[in-house]
């Protein structure tokens, strides 16, 4: 997909804005085309493709603002649209914090290849699909167990897409994308009417860094099979594991409180925090947007502002927040980027297994269900299921179980992690150890 | 792509959690998501065709060729049956921070999906490009589901009327700017004046206006015209050092006429309360206790412990927790629930489902006994019976499955304070952000922002920030006492499932749930 075109959509949307009024803005274009393929139970359960398109704008109207978007790019209705819009932010109060980036923020883009785009992702055949989709299933039905089987869904995703962003303060940018993922889920019969179901799944940008389609049915049905016969244990203090893939329900909680809305918004338990101990020494976690093939890798953000790696938390202490102009101006503060890329937190040396040994009386997290987290306090509250773990091993399956605290606490109790980086996500986490968390069962 | 597009994430959002997921992606700009008061439709281009007259999308150049065509395309390798599904949408959405209306977003949404069908498998595509060739392209994407002859379209179109649930008095697209604004000054104004702990109030308003045309190969022909809006208030409270944040949301299908002076007293009133009241809050108790849920928004219990698990597509594949139990007794006689397209005005209310078929107000459970599941059509065909009317989708760029629509328990034979008062040691739940289920296991949660301690049959200290979590059968069970009034939620709840939301409404009586993990802290 060439960015030549949309470059030149997102030009021109630019200027007609300006034509209508806008005293600066800003246009981006994308388009992408999304392809799924499910096979359900030997057979084939949906096949959805399509290529879609939009246009968005920033507008800075008689020092106000606001934006748009749509997916009708019919000349003679854009227009329309842009006239109003421009319109509708004549009518809204000055806000003296809006405006475009610095352009200095715009320089120093980098010139490698961030590795996010595979062309040859745009030419898979539905057969190829198909087969992926099959050695899944037959992974799946594979393992000790599966007569156990209820049903096994397994889907391949694929994606391509352009994008460019257009700026009245001199910025031009443009970028592609491509993104494969291969899913399997399997749901099996318990013993007691329940049919417990797991999942697994990988996701890439390049196709050929997508592993064997087998071992993912396999795990899924690995995952679903140790579920059997899970069961709620009793409400105490105890070490927690979280699995590497699970950890992204803990630390996703960490990132609104670290932006800018919420910190000018007081909504906040970080507000005022940068520089001091937030978490244990143990916790290093940075925004790395120049990863190469990393799931969120992009050479600059959703202002256009360049992309360059930073830390968040430095062996615990907070060292930066997530602002876009727009806060960052309203804080009185350099802006940063308003949206986090891939995060990674630094790898241990001791596999989970390891981590486990250590472990007389805690759990296993495998899995969060629901619960939420109160920006504002740190106090959060979240359901979650995995094992049992004593003297250093995994025990029986636990389900109906509930993990609660408070972020400015539970982070300080984090006294390990593992070496086993989760890469499917922009949420790159190793195993995390947490030593004297309350959880509720019985 | 990230962890969206995982399928089994079937989860449900008020307002006010889906603007703090809002914020997870930082930066607190406005969601791209939402758009222009009055970016009208093009004028009328040609006259309307002879025989079928398309009220909305005639505008659009939509016509008898154009859907002939598509479903010509989509059944051109055999398929059962087809369907088009063309989709308009203004939005419009405006925020105050910081005392000052100071942003505005509006977005225009222009496309059609086109479907093909045989037995249980789909083939779907689609475009915004409303013209011939574009959607005789998707249709043939969508048409290689099947391997087979082509099949003939229909005859003929007719255009069928429907009911109206949701006739806005005051169209959105008529409405100024100028008219919009001082609603949320003035809910802005009337906060902070009425506690002076309050330190910030964030209010966002969206509106939508527009329609949807449904077209199958049966020759049915539906347009639907629908009305939204959402209202979402959050503060933030500081006293003696400590902060709090809460809000309170309202949402319907319906006109600018929804915004009455009495539901703007109540919008203020609300926020201020539920913030103001987590300064007392203490802890939340931890392990299984007895729960009483309180009329109105404890619907989330419904939509969770059962309604997820009774749409029938996961018992279609057999994965439902609730696979092979119709027909089984499953709660007490004082349960029953319905979840019902037909609520005048609700969210959760539709005039036709996403495949042109009637909502149907439908017991899932009656007195006690598991009674239907919600189809779609595919699955109504699968099981054999009529759909339920809840085949819904998230846009034109989706293909329909079985969703929820409103759903809520039936009153029972219990008073409110006769509930309360038969709790020794308990928690009484009152305002929710989200809930998620495991369909197949059946394990469920909700998150309680606002609610309080039940110590010997009285209510006393308020508790936040709690998490609740059970297995849907084992709950429903111990439903042990049901109040006889049953109150309907205004919140704006959004349930996702495998990566499409739609809105959805919930109601309930109060009642008492037995025992029940509770995820607090203090034991």
């Amino acid at each position: 997909m060439s960015t030549a075109d949309l470059l030149e959509a997102a030009r021109s949307a630019m200027l007609l804005a300006k034509k209508h009024g806008a005293a600066e803005a800003a246009a981006t274009a994308s388009r992408s085309r999304d392809v799924e393929t499910t096979w359900r139970d030997g057979k084939l359960e949906k096949v959805s493709d399509a290529t879609s398109r939009s246009l968005s704008l920033a507008l800075f109207v008689d020092g106000k603002y606001g934006s748009m978007s749509t997916s009708d790019l019919r000349p003679e209705a854009l227009d329309r649209f842009v006239q109003d819009a421009v319109a509708l932010v004549r009518s809204l109060a000055k806000d003296p914090h809006r405006k475009l980036p610095d352009p200095a923020l715009y320089a120093g883009r980098t010139t490698e290849d961030l590795e996010i785009f595979d062309p040859s992702i745009a030419e898979l055949t539905t057969e190829a699909r198909l087969l992926r989709a099959k050695a899944m299933e037959e992974g799946a039905r594979s393992v000790p167990g599966a007569e156990r089987i209820l049903s096994v869904t397994t889907a391949v995703y694929d994606s391509t897409g352009a994008y460019a962003r257009v700026a009245s303060n001199g910025f031009e940018g443009s970028y592609q994308t491509s993104s494969i993922t291969a899913e399997a889920e399997v749901s099996v019969k318990d013993d007691d009417g329940r049919r417990p179901e797991d999942y697994a799944y990988a996701s890439v940008r390049m196709a050929g860094d997508l592993p064997d389609p087998a071992a993912i049915g396999r795990e899924a049905t690995e995952r679903a099979l140790a579920r059997l016969r899970a069961k709620k244990i009793g409400s105490g203090t105890k070490t927690v594991l979280v699995e590497a893939r699970a950890a992204r329900g803990l630390l996703r909680h960490l990132l609104g409180p670290l932006g800018g809305g919420a910190l000018q918004q007081k909504e906040s338990f970080l507000e005022g925090k940068l520089d001091a101990a937030v978490a244990s020494k143990t916790l290093t976690l940075t925004d790395e947007p120049l990863l190469k093939r990393g799931q969120a890798s992009r050479p600059f953000d959703s202002e256009g502002i360049v992309a360059k790696p930073r830390t968040i938390f430095e062996k615990g202490t907070l060292r930066s927040f997530f602002l876009d102009v727009y806060y960052a101006s309203k804080l009185g503060m350099a802006p940063t980027t308003g949206r986090s890329s891939n995060l990674v937190v630094a790898p241990g040396k001791k596999s989970p297994a390891a981590l486990m040994k250590d472990v007389k009386d805690g759990v296993l997290v495998t899995s969060f269900l629901g619960g939420n987290s109160n920006s504002t306090t740190g106090v959060f509250s979240l359901g979650f299921s995995g094992f049992r773990i004593a003297n250093g091993e995994k025990k029986e399956p636990i389900a109906e179980m509930n993990l609660s605290g408070n972020h400015l606490d539970l982070w300080k109790r984090l006294v390990a992690v593992g070496d086993d980086l989760f890469v499917y996500s922009s949420m790159r986490s190793p195993s995390l150890l947490f030593e004297g968390v309350s959880i509720a069962g019985k | 792509m990230n962890e969206s597009l995982l399928r089994r994430r079937d989860v449900l959002f008020g307002a006010g959690a889906l603007s703090l997921a809002h914020l997870a992606g930082c930066g607190g700009s406005p969601n791209p998501k939402v758009a222009a008061p009055d970016a009208r439709q093009p004028a009328p281009s040609t006259k309307p065709p002879p025989g079928l007259v398309l009220a909305y999308f005639g505008a659009f150049g939509v016509d008898e060729t154009m859907m002939r065509e598509g479903l010509a395309a989509a059944l051109s390798r055999g398929a059962d049956r087809a369907d088009l599904y063309f989709e308009h949408k203004v939005s419009t959405w405006l925020a105050l921070e910081d005392g000052e209306v100071n942003r505005a977003y509006t977005d225009v949404t222009l496309g059609v999906g086109v479907r093909a069908i045989k037995g249980d498998q789909t083939g779907y595509g689609y475009t915004e490009e409303l013209t011939i060739d574009a959607i005789r392209r998707a249709g043939q994407t969508a048409a290689a589901v099947a391997s087979g002859p082509s099949r003939s379209g229909p005859i003929s179109f007719r255009v069928s009327a429907l009911p109206n649930r949701y006739p806005a008095r005051i169209p959105w697209e008529t409405v100024r700017a100028d008219q919009r604004l001082p609603i949320l000054s003035r809910i802005d104004e009337r906060i902070r004046s009425a506690d002076s702990r309050i330190k910030k109030v964030r209010a966002s308003f969206r509106d939508e206006h527009g329609a949807i045309l449904l077209v199958d190969s049966e020759g049915r022909v539906f347009e639907d015209v629908i009305p939204s809006t959402l209202l979402y208030v959050s503060c933030t409270a500081e006293d003696k050092g400590r902060r709090e944040t809460n809000g309170y949301n309202v949402a319907a299908r319906a006109g600018f006429e929804f915004y009455t002076e009495e539901r703007l007293a109540r919008i203020v009133k609300e926020a201020v309360a539920r913030t103001v009241v987590l300064f007392e809050a203490t802890p939340a108790p931890l392990g299984e206790m007895p729960v009483v849920l309180a009329a109105g928004a404890s619907g989330i219990l419904l939509h969770e412990a059962i309604g997820h698990g009774m749409e029938a597509d996961f018992n279609r594949k057999n994965t439902s927790i609730y696979s092979d139990r119709i027909g089984k007794p499953i709660a007490k006689d004082i349960v029953s629930i319905v979840d019902d397209g037909t609520i005048e005005f609700a969210r959760g209310a539709i005039n036709v489902d996403d495949e042109g078929n009637p909502p149907e107000k439908t017991l899932l459970v009656d007195r006690g006994t598991l009674a239907t599941y919600l189809h779609d059509s595919i699955s109504a065909k699968h099981y054999g019976v009529k759909s339920t009317g809840s085949g819904r989708r998230e846009s034109f760029r989706h293909a329909p499955m079985p969703r929820m629509r409103a759903t809520y328990m039936l009153p029972g034979p219990h008073e409110e304070e006769e509930i309360i008062r038969s709790v020794k040691k308990g928690i009484y739940c009152s305002n929710f952000t989200n809930g998620q289920v495991q369909i197949g296991a059946g394990d469920f949660t909700f998150y309680v922002k606002n609610g309080y301690l039940i110590e010997n049959g009285k209510l006393t200290r308020p508790i936040t920030d709690v998490n609740l979590i059970g297995n849907g059968p084992k709950v429903l069970e111990r439903v042990d006492m049901v109040a006889n009034e049953l109150v309907f939620d205004e919140g704006g709840w959004t349930c996702g499932k495998n990566g499409q939301s739609v809105p959805v409404s919930l109601g309930m009586p109060t009642v008492r749930v037995s025992e029940m993990t509770v995820g607090g802290r203090k034991a």
